[in-house]
């Protein structure tokens, strides 16, 4: 880490006044901050994420529980994304993996990433089919 | 569960406070994430080298992640991360200089990093959003540090009188600095508990960290240090840097922290 890396994004503005609640998990239709979208077509942004997987792991970032929301209005798309570790090795690869596979998705033209730690994670964010993959691999899940 | 932080604007003075609390985090964790990682290849068992190398990620994980709020509040992260020199670091004295042997490690482990972290539970709820939605992530990683610390003095101090003996002298060197790092009661200080930035400073900081480090100062015995004065001597501390030394970290350690050698592969 450190050289090598580019500097990671510091605090956003909507960071400012925006403090999930806790208890809430990533939905369809994830509140958008700069339109109205309905659940079915971020339905296909979910799923699209479903294709790209943790590059340590056999189970994908979705599944991991690394996104928290996605927002679409029109062909911009915002991601808050977290990791597993603050130092985790793989942030470039994850963030470029998540970028990459939603721009293949027709209309979708601006991909934008923050990068969030609230609330951070832990093990319980992952889906029952996470937890059912990494258990099939011999990972405690 | 904290409750949601409000959104302040910070008066000149807090701001000005805040950020020079962020660069002491965040050069104390870079400082001894490099301290944890020149023990990779040397502790004495192999479970304890790969705690230093998972100690020394999450330390630098913690860095990175510090240096990157700077921006925010006007600083130039890049020459921050990779443009000083020694003297203008701002991390603990303790990491100064590489530890010389395995209970010099320890002591910074359980005592140099419990001091870091008293610090960062201070932050938790912080009236500064951008701390407080990090702040609980790097406390549950830190609480391994803890835990590895722990165990490695309370071993040292119940292996016999010799290996207990090893450990007086980097524990009296190291506890009245790390006490006066936590910093005076005064109205800087003040000024950054108002804000709603931190929730403790100066002594009641100390107050919580020697309630946290006194369970393992009861089991050294007679390597335990003299009782810590009531009160740091407080002459010649500057307290935006948090040191009395005006030299940094050695020479050697800052230019492989600072990646001289690695410039070439910086990327975009």
């Amino acid at each position: 880490m450190g050289p090598g890396v580019p500097a990671l994004e510091g605090a956003r503005p909507h960071e400012r006044v925006l403090r999930r609640d806790r208890a809430s998990q990533p939905r369809l239709g994830a509140e958008a901050a700069g339109g109205s979208v309905s659940p079915t077509q971020l339905h296909p942004l979910w799923n699209a994420l479903r294709e790209v997987r943790d590059p340590e792991l056999p189970v994908s970032v979705v599944d991991l529980g690394l996104i928290y929301a996605i927002r679409r209005d029109g062909a911009r798309v915002e991601v808050d994304l977290t990791f597993t570790a603050t130092g985790c090795p793989c942030m470039a690869f994850i963030r470029e993996d998540v970028r990459g596979r939603l721009l293949r998705e027709p209309g979708v033209h601006e991909v934008v990433i923050h990068e969030v730690w609230d609330p951070p994670w832990t093990r319980e964010r992952m889906t029952e089919e996470g937890r059912r993959v990494l258990r099939s691999y011999g990972i405690a899940a | 569960m904290p409750a949601p932080a409000p959104t302040i604007e910070l008066s000149p003075a807090a701001r000005t406070a805040t950020r020079d609390l962020i660069l002491v985090l965040a050069d104390s964790k870079r400082l001894l994430g490099m301290r944890y990682a020149e023990w990779i290849l040397g502790a004495p068992e192999l479970e304890a080298s790969i705690a230093c190398a998972a100690m020394a990620q999450d330390e630098w994980g913690h860095a990175r992640l510090l240096y990157a709020l700077l921006k925010d509040l006007g600083d130039d992260v890049d020459r921050l991360e990779h443009g000083r020199e020694p003297a203008e670091y701002c991390s603990l004295e303790a990491l100064d200089l590489p530890p010389q042997d395995w209970p010099d490690l320890v002591v910074l482990n359980a005592l140099a990093d419990a001091a870091l972290t008293t610090q960062c539970e201070a932050l938790l709820g912080s009236a500064y959003a951008p701390l407080a939605q990090r702040v609980e992530k790097l406390l549950e990683e830190e609480r391994f540090h803890a835990a590895h610390g722990a165990a490695w003095l309370r071993r040292l101090a119940r292996a016999g009188e010799s290996a207990r003996g090893t450990l007086a002298l980097p524990l009296t060197a190291a506890l009245p600095a790390l006490l006066r790092w936590l910093g005076p009661d005064s109205p800087r200080a003040a000024a950054l508990r108002e804000a709603g930035v931190v929730n403790a400073t100066g002594s009641a900081l100390r107050a919580r960290y020697l309630e946290r480090i006194a369970p393992l100062l009861a089991e050294l015995g007679d390597a335990a240090p003299p009782r810590a004065p009531a009160a740091p001597d407080f002459a010649g501390f500057d307290e935006a840097r948090r040191r009395v030394s005006t030299h940094g970290p050695d020479a050697a350690t800052v230019a492989r922290i600072r990646g001289d050698k690695n410039r070439v592969f910086l990327m975009d």
